[in-house]
């Protein structure tokens, strides 16, 4: 695998240390005097979203991680793990639910995700930012809320997902939610 | 002065207009010559842990471009010309940060039987004309790693300087274990010890020692040999590098040597030595203080910004 030296560090690169893949976070330039220059890096880690900060004296170097990002689509679920498959190669792939984890309310059948794959294995599910999905639960809206200032009510969405959406909005309405957040974004029609 | 918080771009750039001519009217007013030298030349400044930008010349060889006027104006006083000082953009590769940006301003000057004492208080001055009349405080390098990271830089081992490093929770790379003692000290110095400068003061360190003489007089004090090289911070920021001159063209030939074979050794190419600077201190070049000081910095302070792009025209990465 390619190397990078302190000088190519930048936010967002995939690294390897000590044997574990991380995302690099931060970067930041330490000079003291006219002295050894060093690059205070701080790295998340790709499975466990642990942050952990190491320094480095300039022009030490670091392995880039063994990962490859993919595109693939939702077929179905079985008990423990979703089935995705590439729609370039066809090749099938059953990732367990334990490394989709939190983002298992975000999956749909027939909606294209983000896999990250370190040394061949998934890692990382991710949504796209923005999804369009029913409601399948919610309160009815009551009259004079908005008033009282409380304009968002809770409701659960077609794909498990609970967030929070103004009371105007009913069940079986289709309504556009970003991933990130679990923010209502708008009506989807 | 509007010392506010940071107001748009433009009245940043009026402001350093101003701060500019306010830096020119502090010299003129103290007899101290403006000159412009260079900024691209045949030989290069060598220093172990300053990278220099090389210039493909029209003839096949290379140019440098200079990381500080320091080799030109000391040819200048070995001419005769008196004090000097210059406001020149410098240049280093691989210098970027919130703090650093490759092409930077600074302010050097150069006065001839001034004194190292007075040289600091004069910087001191030049400092206060754009952050205000500050008070000042005085620690030596040695006293501040007693103070601030509890350990005497001077006998500690490298075990016991990698343990102050873990103890104030510092992770370093695995390579660590094999960094020699300078290394260390500079990191201590980096992440423990210049956080606690110029908190309410500007502080100045001083008495280096004399494995950090650059190109400062050294000299015994008691067991240490110290340089005499001062720095001057405010808020945990260098601002300022003054030294006492080494003007001894022997020992200025071995510093650079020395340098080179640290170079090679980090495996970084050898750099040229500047033959006719150190001609000039072959002919001589008089008993004289210097001081280098970070514009930029000067102005990022004084606007209360945090990053020097907030008071550039344009940083590197915009550019």
């Amino acid at each position: 695998m390619a190397q990078i030296g302190t000088n190519e560090f930048r936010a967002g690169l995939k690294v390897e240390v000590e044997g574990e893949p991380y995302t690099i976070v931060g970067v930041e330039f330490v000079k003291p005097g006219k002295g050894q220059p060093f690059t205070r890096t701080k790295l998340k880690h790709l499975k466990t979203g642990r942050v952990i900060e190491r320094t480095y004296k300039s022009g030490e170097r670091l392995e880039l991680a063994d990962v490859e990002e993919t595109k693939m689509r939702l077929l179905y679920t079985e008990p423990g793990g979703v089935i995705f498959m590439d729609d370039k190669s066809f090749e099938q792939l059953t990732i367990s639910t334990a490394v989709i984890g939190d983002n298992a309310k975000w999956l749909m059948e027939e909606i294209s995700y983000d896999i990250l794959l370190y040394k061949g294995e998934p890692i990382e599910v991710s949504p796209p930012t923005f999804m369009e999905m029913k409601i399948t639960e919610t309160a009815p809206g009551v009259r004079g809320d908005t008033a009282s200032g409380r304009v968002l009510k809770p409701a659960i969405l077609e794909s498990g997902a609970k967030v929070q959406v103004p009371i105007f909005v009913e069940e079986g309405d289709k309504i556009k939610v970003d991933t990130r957040t679990g923010e209502y974004v708008s009506r989807a029609s | 002065m509007s010392l506010g918080l940071l107001e748009d771009k433009i009245a940043v750039l009026k402001d350093r207009a101003a701060c500019l001519a306010k830096a020119r009217a502090f010299f003129a007013e103290r007899g101290v010559l403006e000159v412009d030298t260079p900024l691209l030349s045949h030989a290069a400044p060598v220093d172990e842990h300053i990278e220099v930008f090389r210039v493909a010349l029209p003839e096949g060889t290379f140019g440098y471009l200079h990381t500080s006027p320091e080799y030109a104006m000391k040819r200048l006083l070995s001419e005769g010309v008196g004090d000097i000082y210059q406001l020149s953009h410098v240049f280093r590769e691989g210098e970027t940060g919130r703090l650093h940006n490759p092409e930077f301003t600074m302010a050097e000057w150069y006065r001839i039987g001034i004194g190292y004492t007075a040289m600091i208080e004069e910087s001191l001055d030049f400092i206060r004309c754009f952050l205000g009349p500050l008070p000042s405080e005085s620690i030596s390098y040695r006293d501040a790693f007693q103070t601030f990271a509890g350990v005497d830089y001077l006998h500690a081992t490298p075990a016991e300087l990698l343990q102050v490093i873990k103890t104030q929770g510092i992770a370093l790379s695995d390579e660590a274990q094999e960094w020699d003692k300078e290394t260390l000290l500079q990191l201590i110095l980096g992440y423990v010890v210049e956080p606690h400068f110029g908190r309410e003061k500007l502080t100045v360190l001083f008495d280096y020692p004399s494995s950090e003489a650059a190109l400062a007089r050294t000299r015994q004090k008691s067991e240490e040999v110290v340089a005499d090289r001062f720095e001057i911070y405010y808020q945990g920021i260098e601002l300022c590098n003054g030294y006492y001159e080494l003007i001894d063209p022997f020992e200025q030939r071995k510093r650079f040597e020395e340098a080179n074979y640290a170079r090679i050794a980090m495996g970084k190419p050898a750099l040229p030595i500047d033959e006719q600077f150190i001609a000039a201190l072959e002919k001589g070049v008089p008993d004289c203080c210097g001081v280098a000081v970070g514009f930029d910095r000067i102005m990022l302070l004084r606007h209360k910004g945090t990053s020097l792009n907030q008071v550039l025209p344009f940083t590197w990465d915009s550019i």
